[in-house]
C-alpha cells in the first residue's frame, strides 16, 4: 500500500556557530532539508513528533546536554532517531548515547562519507518506523469500525477456532458466523486468513481486550 | 673554799715534805745547805697545783729551809752570813713559781685550744659523712631518676666525647661504651654527615644542637630519633659539658612518610586528572574549528562537483574556510597563553644556597625512595640572576628523572647535585645519578615536549626544564656516563 511520507529534515543542533552553518551547507549539497539549532532547548521548542526525520547532536552543548535531550525524548516517548557528535572521543558519554537508543555516533572531526551514511541509515530508520506506524493506525481505524459482535467473532477466527466452534461459543447458526466473518475480512481489507492473523497481532492486546 | 684552800695545800705539803724526806739523806754531800730539791717542790706545786699551791710551797719552804738548814739550825732565824742565801733562795722559789704557772697555764691554753679543735674537726667530720651520705643518696636517686627514665640521655666531656651514657641508651644500640667516634658510628651512614656537621656547628658556636637521624639498635635495625644537645657553660662561657638525649620519633616519623606518600599519590592523581581535563578541553577547543573546516572543504567541493556546479554556494564555502581557519589559529594562541608566564620574578640569587634549600625540600623524597643525596658545592661562585622558584622547578625535574632512573638498582643509589664556576662568569650545575642511563638516540630527542620512556609520562618535564634554563640565557644538556646519567646546565653569574 502507499502511503504519503512528510518529507524528511535532518534537525542538526551544535552550539558552536561555524560547525552548524558547515554541516548545515554540507547536508544541503548532499540534497536534504536541514533544520538548525544552537541548542537542545530550541530543539525542543520547535520540533513536533510529526516531523520525519533524525537528529543530528552534539553531546556537550551548553544548557541541557545532548544526553539530557536524549532522555527527554525517551521519556516523552517522542522517537526520533538520533546521530551523536562528540569532539572528545569521550567513550563513556559515547556509549551512554548508543544504550540510549542512539544510531550511530560521529568522532569530530569526520569525513562527509562518514556523515552522509550515519544520517542515511537514522533517516531510513526514521522512514520504517513512521510507515509501520501509518500501517498501524490504518488498521486500527479499520479496526474501529467493527461491531462489538464482529470483533468477538474476529477474535475467535484468529485464534484458530472453526466457523463450527465459534457458533457453539457464541451460541449463534453457522450460517450467522459464516457472514460475520466475512464482513470482519471485508472491513479489515484482508485477503486472506494469515493477514487478518498478522493485523491482530500487531493491534497487540490493548484492543483485543475490549469487549 | 675546796678549789683554792685544801687542794693546793695539800698539794703543797706533799711535795715539800717530799722534799724534805729526800733532802736529809743528801744534806751531808753538800758544803752549804742543799735546798734545791725544794725549788722542785714549789715548781710541782705549782705545776699541778697551780698559783695558790706554789705560793703556798715556796712559803711553806723558806720556812722550812730556815728552820732545818739554815744555821742556826732548827730555829726560824738565820745567821747573817746565811740570810743572803735564803733570801735567794725565797726569790728563786717565787720566780719558779710564776714560771711554772706561767707554762703551766700556756701549756692548759694550748691544750684546751687543741681540744676545742679537735672536738671542732670531729663535728666537721661527722658534718661533713652526713652531707656526704646525702650527696650519695641524691646522686643515687639522680642515677636511679637517669637509668630509670623510658628515654635516652648522655653527657659529653668538655671536647665532647661521651663520658655517660645511660642505660636506656646503651641497650638501645647493644654497645658499652659509645666514647670517642664510636657514637657517631650509631647513626645511619647517610644521616652521619647531618649529624656530624651540624654537631660541629654546635659545638663551634656553643648553640643548642637539634637534629633527626636515624639511630641503629643492637639488632641492626635503624630508628628515627631526634638528637637534642644543650651545652653547660661556666662563669666564663667556656663549655664544660654537653647534655644530650635522643629521642623515638619512629613512629610520626613513619606517619608522617605515610601522609606524604598519599599527599603525593593524591597531587598526581588530581595532577594527571587536570592534565587529562586540560587535555580534553583543548581537545574540544581543536576538534571544532577542525570539524568545521574538514566540513566546509567537502561541502565546498561537493557544490563544485554538482551537476552544474552550484559556484555561489561554493564560493560560500570557501569564505567560511578562510574565517574558520583564523577561529583555530586563535585557539591555538589562546593554548599557548594558557602555558607561558609572564610573572618572572628576577633576583640575585646564591645558588648554592638555593641548592641547599631544594636539597632539604627533597630530602624526605629521597629518603622515602631509599636515595642518598650528595651536594658538592663551589665556593667561589657569584650571585645568579634567576626566579629561584623556576630554577628550583628545573632541578625538581631533574631530580625526580635520576632518582626515578635509580628506582630498580641495587647499588649507588646516589643523585649527585654539583656546582662549579665555568669561565667566562658562568655557573654549572650538574645533576648525577646512577641509574639506567639513557640511549644517544633518546638523549637527541628528550627535551622536545612530548618526547617521553617513561610510561605514563607526558614528555613535558625535560621541554619545561630547556624553556626555564634558555630564559635565564643559559643551556642544558644531557651527558651519558656509565653508569647514570649527568644533566648539566649553565647560568650567568654577576658580573
Amino acid at each position: 500500500m502507499s502511503h504519503s511520507l512528510p518529507p524528511q529534515i535532518i534537525y542538526l543542533v551544535d552550539d558552536d556557530i561555524s560547525v552548524r552553518e558547515a554541516l548545515g551547507d554540507l547536508l544541503e549539497s548532499a540534497g536534504f532539508e536541514v533544520g538548525r539549532f544552537g541548542s537542545a532547548e530550541d530543539f525542543l521548542a520547535e520540533w513536533r513528533p510529526e516531523m520525519a526525520g533524525c537528529l543530528l547532536l552534539d553531546v556537550r552543548l551548553p544548557g541541557l546536554s545532548g544526553l539530557q535531550l536524549q532522555t527527554r525524548l525517551a521519556e516523552a516517548s517522542r522517537s526520533i532517531p538520533i546521530v551523536i557528535m562528540t569532539a572528545h572521543g569521550d567513550v563513556p558519554m559515547v556509549r551512554k548515547a548508543l544504550k540510549a537508543g542512539a544510531i550511530d555516533f560521529l568522532s569530530k572531526p569526520f569525513q562527509d562519507d562518514e556523515l552522509l551514511r550515519a544520517v542515511e541509515q537514522a533517516l531510513a530508520v526514521d522512514r520504517a518506523r513512521r510507515q509501520s506506524e501509518a500501517l498501524m493506525s490504518s488498521i486500527a481505524a479499520r479496526y474501529d469500525t467493527l461491531s462489538d459482535r464482529e470483533r468477538q467473532v474476529m477474535e475467535l477466527v484468529t485464534e484458530g477456532m472453526m466457523n463450527k466452534e465459534i457458533a457453539d461459543e457464541l451460541h449463534l447458526s453457522l450460517n450467522t458466523v459464516k457472514v460475520y466473518r466475512k464482513q470482519v475480512m471485508d472491513k479489515m481489507h484482508a485477503d486472506s486468513l494469515a493477514e487478518l492473523v498478522r493485523m491482530r497481532g500487531k493491534l497487540g492486546t490493548k484492543h483485543a481486550d475490549q469487549p | 673554799m675546796m678549789e683554792y684552800v685544801v687542794k693546793p695545800t695539800a698539794i703543797a705539803v706533799v711535795f715539800v715534805l717530799l722534799a724534805l724526806l729526800w733532802t736529809f739523806p743528801l744534806l751531808h754531800l753538800f758544803a752549804y745547805p742543799f735546798v734545791f730539791l725544794f725549788l722542785a717542790a714549789v715548781m710541782c706545786s705549782a705545776w699541778f697545783g697551780g698559783l695558790i699551791s706554789g705560793m703556798i710551797a715556796a712559803a711553806l719552804s723558806s720556812c722550812i729551809v730556815a728552820f732545818f738548814f739554815m744555821p742556826p739550825i732548827f730555829s726560824l732565824s738565820i745567821a747573817q752570813e746565811y740570810r743572803s742565801y735564803e733570801s735567794a733562795f725565797i726569790v728563786c722559789a717565787v720566780a719558779v713559781t710564776a714560771v711554772s704557772v706561767a707554762r703551766k697555764r700556756a701549756e692548759a691554753a694550748i691544750r684546751s685550744s687543741r681540744d676545742a679543735l679537735d672536738a671542732r674537726v670531729t663535728e666537721r667530720t661527722a658534718e661533713l659523712e652526713r652531707s656526704n651520705s646525702e650527696i650519695r643518696g641524691r646522686e643515687r636517686q639522680l642515677r636511679l631518676l637517669t637509668e630509670a627514665i623510658p628515654q635516652q640521655i648522655w653527657r659529653t666531656d668538655k671536647d665532647g666525647s661521651i663520658e655517660y651514657a645511660n642505660r636506656d641508651l646503651l641497650d638501645f644500640t647493644g654497645l658499652h661504651d659509645l666514647s670517642g667516634g664510636a657514637f657517631f658510628e650509631i647513626f645511619h651512614p647517610e644521616d652521619r654527615l647531618i649529624v656530624t656537621g651540624g654537631w660541629q656547628e654546635a659545638r663551634l658556636n656553643k648553640t643548642k644542637f637539634e637534629c633527626k637521624a636515624r639511630v641503629r639498635g643492637g639488632d641492626g635495625d635503624y630508628r628515627w630519633f631526634l638528637i637534642r644537645a644543650n651545652p653547660q657553660c661556666d662563669e666564663d662561657g667556656a663549655v664544660q659539658c654537653w647534655y644530650g638525649v635522643h629521642i623515638d620519633v619512629e613512629d610520626q616519623e613513619r606517619a608522617q612518610q605515610e601522609l606524604l606518600l598519599s599527599q603525593e599519590r593524591l597531587s598526581r592523581y588530581s595532577r594527571t586528572l587536570s592534565m587529562a581535563e586540560m587535555a580534553a578541553s583543548i581537545a574540544h577547543q581543536l576538534n571544532q574549528p577542525l570539524t568545521a573546516l574538514l566540513t566546509d572543504a567537502n561541502a565546498c567541493r561537493r557544490w563544485l562537483q554538482a551537476n552544474p556546479p552550484n559556484l555561489e554556494r561554493a564560493e560560500h564555502s570557501a569564505e567560511r574556510i578562510v574565517r574558520d581557519t583564523a577561529n583555530a589559529s586563535e585557539v591555538v594562541k589562546r593554548v599557548r597563553s594558557l602555558f607561558s608566564r609572564a610573572d618572572y620574578v628576577r633576583e640575585w640569587t646564591d645558588l648554592n644556597e638555593l641548592i641547599r634549600e631544594f636539597a632539604r625540600l627533597l630530602r624526605d623524597e629521597a629518603i622515602r625512595r631509599n636515595i642518598a643525596i650528595k651536594l658538592d658545592l663551589s665556593n667561589t661562585l657569584q650571585p645568579i640572576c634567576a626566579d629561584r622558584v623556576q630554577i628550583q622547578q628545573v632541578l625538581l625535574n631533574l631530580a625526580v628523572n635520576g632518582m626515578d632512573a635509580m628506582a630498580e638498582s641495587e647499588t649507588d643509589r646516589f643523585l649527585e647535585i654539583s656546582t662549579k664556576e665555568l669561565q667566562p662568569k658562568q655557573a654549572l650545575v650538574t645533576v648525577r645519578d646512577y641509574g639506567v642511563g639513557v640511549t644517544p638516540e633518546a638523549s637527541t630527542r628528550m627535551f622536545e615536549p612530548f618526547f617521553t620512556t617513561k610510561p605514563g609520562g607526558m614528555g613535558m618535564g625535560l621541554a619545561m626544564c630547556r624553556t626555564i634554563v634558555e630564559e635565564h640565557d643559559g643551556r642544558i644538556w644531557v651527558e651519558i656516563l656509565n653508569p647514570g646519567t649527568a644533566f648539566h646546565l649553565t647560568l650567568h653569574e654577576r658580573d
